[in-house]
């Protein structure tokens, strides 16, 4: 009983210092391969090719004067980006990083994920219907028109692609036969379900970029009509919460999208360790969020919507029953 | 510690619960309800329903509350007000209080504590496999005609809303 809960919650000191740490480098990531995009150089000067360029954020944001309207509510406004944060931290424990057998530590066999449980994924779509409310009281309590019209537009864009997100996902829970991920991962052994299953993998993808609120999808903060949606009131260490929540979402949604697509930690002829594969693939999703940023120019929001429900949501339905229709006919 | 989490999470239960009838606010009575269905649920994680653990939280807390923050957004942040008070209502809420109270305890008379009946198998005990199983076979049709019976009034919501000589 002791042992789970010390292991327990190593693990999960481990992934709040990895979660922060991946942050750090995706915000610098990010801003480079940007850069590389639109052939610029991209932050180079703070540190040896700027690697200490999000030391130097993070310290900026810190001794930043903090400050917010007069008018706001002052529990909500400071609660909102906290509940932002610890939702998308919490998302990460379904997570397994490596297998299929334990890492061994000093006799005790540790698993490579905190919790496996039988809702497995479902938990994760919990977490993310959790998540709106980060956002959605943010605008609410800045007591600002802009604030309230990105809260609003984010948590009506969230639940429309919540629906997609959850659907393109099930075709996978029908080829493996379960929610647990490490069974799903498992089941990939030998070919990625993003082969078979590719258009689910894609509506996983606009989904999952959707519901993150990322370019082109990044309504909730257009900066060129709501200044800068619901974190348009927050400053300093408050705003720097939001924004860590965003790119941590990305990890998860990057996370999710390598278990459940592209084969978790397996790899071909067994050249690297586990771990490694894991880490490779996520970045490499993350590269194409990055990309995809540079590239497409955003959405109107009532394109938006329409390709949610009238194009998304339909597919996503189809995809699952023709899944089901396939493997019925070859188990038969 | 399984006692512990329980108590935890009745107290927050009912904390919530006098959170949304006490707030004069409405947004903060909306957020206690939220917090009501979250301790709720991790009641249910402690009686080993997994399934209805997520699913209360991906329903209750994710989309039927989200709407309700939706209607009191768009209604703006109002205050209610102080009138509208009848002369004898503390009264008669502690009526209401006592004979709600009777009634849990005569319920509570009544109740045992029963385990779970022989045969069953624990190890899968509310996991989403079984509660899929059990949907689809034994309660197909209550599922098929719920299912119905939202469908119909999903179009129903949506022809009401709709304005008079709206035809697009």
């Amino acid at each position: 009983m002791t042992e789970v809960v010390v292991v327990t919650l190593i693990k999960t000191a481990i992934i709040l210092f990895a979660l922060l740490t991946a942050f750090a480098y995706l915000t610098l990531f990010e801003r480079v391969v940007q850069a590389r995009l639109q052939a610029r150089l991209g932050p180079n000067r703070v540190g040896p090719f700027g690697l200490l360029q999000p030391a130097a954020d993070g310290v900026k944001l810190l001794f930043k004067e903090t400050s917010g309207p007069a008018t706001r509510d002052r529990f909500l406004y400071l609660a909102a980006p906290v509940l932002s944060l610890a939702v998308a931290f919490t998302a990460f424990t379904i997570v397994p990083v490596s297998g299929p057998t334990d890492l061994v530590v000093l006799g005790h066999r540790i698993s490579w994920y905190v919790t496996n449980t039988n809702v497995g994924v479902l938990f994760y779509f919990a977490l993310t219907s959790l998540g709106v409310y980060g956002i959605f009281l943010a605008g609410y309590a800045s007591n600002s028109k802009y604030s309230l019209l990105g809260g609003l537009r984010s948590s009506a864009q969230m639940i429309s692609y919540e629906m997609s997100l959850g659907l393109s996902l099930v075709p996978v829970f029908i080829v493996a036969g379960s929610f647990r991920l490490v069974d799903i991962v498992n089941a990939q052994r030998t070919w990625w379900f993003a082969l078979p299953l590719l258009p689910a993998f894609i509506i996983y993808m606009i989904a999952g970029i959707a519901e993150t609120n990322r370019a082109p999808f990044d309504l909730p903060e257009a900066d060129t009509e709501l200044v800068a949606g619901y974190h348009t009131e927050y400053g300093g260490m408050k705003f720097a919460l939001f924004f860590m929540a965003e790119y941590i979402n990305m990890v998860i949604v990057s996370s999710i999208a390598t278990v459940m697509f592209l084969g978790g930690w397996w790899g071909p002829f067994g050249i690297l360790p586990g771990p490694w594969w894991f880490l490779l693939k996520v970045v490499a999703v993350l590269f194409v969020y990055v990309w995809l940023r540079a590239t497409l120019p955003r959405l109107r929001y009532d394109r938006l919507m329409q390709l949610g429900w009238k194009s998304l949501l339909p597919l996503s339905l189809a995809m699952m029953m023709a899944t089901a229709v396939v493997v019925v006919a070859v188990q038969r | 510690m399984a006692i512990a989490v329980f108590f935890v999470a009745a107290a927050l239960a009912v904390a919530g619960g006098i959170g949304v009838v006490t707030f004069r606010q409405p947004i903060r009575s909306v957020l206690s309800l939220v917090v009501v269905m979250l301790a709720l649920s991790v009641e249910f994680l402690l009686l080993s329903a997994q399934f209805i653990f997520v699913a209360q939280l991906i329903v209750y807390a994710g989309a039927v509350m989200v709407l309700f923050l939706f209607v009191i957004a768009l209604l703006g942040p109002a205050r209610e007000t102080g009138r509208g008070r009848l002369r004898f209502q503390a009264a008669l809420s502690g009526l209401f209080v006592l004979a709600l109270l009777g009634l849990l305890w005569s319920m509570l008379q009544g109740i045992q504590y029963r385990q779970p009946d022989q045969g069953t198998d624990l190890s899968t005990f509310g996991t989403v496999q079984s509660i899929g199983i059990g949907l689809f076979t034994k309660f197909l049709y209550p599922f098929e005609l719920t299912s119905l019976l939202l469908l119909v009034a999903a179009i129903g919501a949506i022809y009401l809303s709709r304005k008079e000589g709206d035809d697009r």
